[in-house]
C-alpha cells in the first residue's frame, strides 16, 4: 500500500509529491515514450499501472516530479530502504515531459531532494542503483553527480530485443557531500541564471 | 595550441555525440549558434551534463591540463557560459588563453 507518511518535498524549481493511483495515466504514458525504452518493462495498461502504484509497499518512496507551476514532468523513487544496513536504491527515474524540462534544472533538483531524504533525513550511508549499459546519457549523468561504478551484471536486461548489461552504481555519504552537492549546486545555479 | 576553431569543433562534436544518444523525436540541429541551457533551451539538465563532461574531457586532453566548466568562476560570469554555443566557446577561450 502507498504510505501516506511519504511527504511532499519542495525545492526551488521542482516539488516531489507522493505518487498516487490517479497518476496512473500520465506515468503510463511516460513509460510508453521513446525516452523510457531503456528502462525495465512496466505495466501493459493504465489499469495495471494504477494497480501497481496502489500496491507499492509503505517502505518505498515513490514521487512525481512537478514544476513549481504544478505541471508533472517525471517520476523518481527511493526503494529498498534498509535501516539496519543504512542503504537504499534509487530508481524509476524518468523525465517524461522533455520539453517542459528544457532549460530547467528539474532532474538535478529532483535527485538532490531525493538524496536529502536518503542522507540527511533517513541517515543512510549509501544509495545505489543500476543503469542499462546502453543508457549512456544516464550513466554519464549519474557519474558526474558522484555515483561510482561498482560492478556489472552481464546480460541483465533484455531491451528492444537486445541483451544489455546492468551497470551497478553506488554513492556513499561522503561522496554525496563532497561531489554531488557542489556539482548539483552549480547546475542549479546555471538553470537559475537569466540568459544573455 | 588549441585554436578557437578547435574548441568549436570540440563543442559541436559533444552536441553530435548527444544527438546520437537521442531518439528521433529528441534530435536537434547542431550549429555554431545552437541554444544550450537558458531561454529557449535546447537541452535539459541530463543533456547539459553530457555536453559538459565531453567538452571538459576533450579540451583538457587537448590542452594537457584540466579545466573545469562548472566551478564558481564559471558561475560568476556575467553571461552564463551555457547560454549557447558561442558563450561556451568564449568562456573556454578565456581558459585556454590562461595557459
Amino acid at each position: 500500500m502507498v504510505d501516506s507518511n511519504v511527504k511532499e518535498r519542495r525545492g526551488v524549481h521542482v516539488t516531489l509529491r507522493p505518487m498516487q493511483a490517479s497518476d496512473a495515466a500520465i506515468t503510463f504514458g511516460w513509460r510508453q515514450a521513446e525516452r523510457a525504452r531503456l528502462l525495465n518493462a512496466g505495466a501493459a495498461t493504465v489499469e495495471q499501472q494504477a494497480a501497481w502504484i496502489a500496491g507499492r509497499p509503505g517502505s518505498e518512496y515513490n514521487y512525481i516530479i512537478e514544476l513549481k507551476n504544478g505541471t508533472p514532468i517525471g517520476m523518481l523513487s527511493l526503494v529498498g530502504v534498509d535501516k539496519t544496513n543504512r542503504h537504499a536504491e534509487t530508481g524509476r527515474f524518468l523525465i517524461g515531459e522533455e520539453e517542459a524540462a528544457k532549460g530547467v534544472p528539474a532532474a538535478v533538483e529532483a535527485m538532490k531532494l531525493l538524496y536529502e531524504l536518503a542522507f540527511d533525513e533517513l541517515k543512510l550511508v549509501r544509495v545505489h542503483g543500476t543503469v542499462a549499459s546502453g543508457n549512456k546519457l544516464m550513466l554519464k549523468w549519474q557519474k558526474y553527480l558522484g555515483m561510482q561504478e561498482e560492478g556489472c551484471l552481464r546480460q541483465h536486461y533484455f531491451i528492444d530485443g537486445v541483451w544489455q548489461d546492468a551497470i551497478c552504481l553506488g554513492l556513499l555519504e561522503h561522496e554525496y557531500r563532497t561531489i554531488s552537492l557542489p556539482r548539483m549546486a552549480v547546475l542549479m545555479k546555471v538553470g537559475a541564471r537569466p540568459a544573455a | 595550441m588549441l585554436t578557437q576553431d578547435g574548441v568549436l569543433e570540440i563543442i559541436l562534436r559533444a552536441l553530435h555525440n548527444l544527438n546520437d544518444e537521442m531518439s528521433d523525436s529528441e534530435k536537434f540541429d547542431v550549429t555554431p549558434t545552437t541554444k544550450l541551457f537558458g531561454t529557449d533551451a535546447t537541452l535539459d539538465s541530463l543533456a547539459l551534463v553530457s555536453v559538459i563532461v565531453d567538452v571538459e574531457g576533450d579540451v583538457s586532453t587537448a590542452l594537457g591540463r584540466s579545466i573545469s566548466l562548472t566551478d564558481d568562476r564559471a558561475m560568476s560570469q556575467k553571461v552564463s557560459p551555457f547560454d549557447d554555443v558561442q558563450t561556451l566557446l568564449a568562456y573556454i577561450m578565456v581558459l585556454v588563453a590562461e595557459g
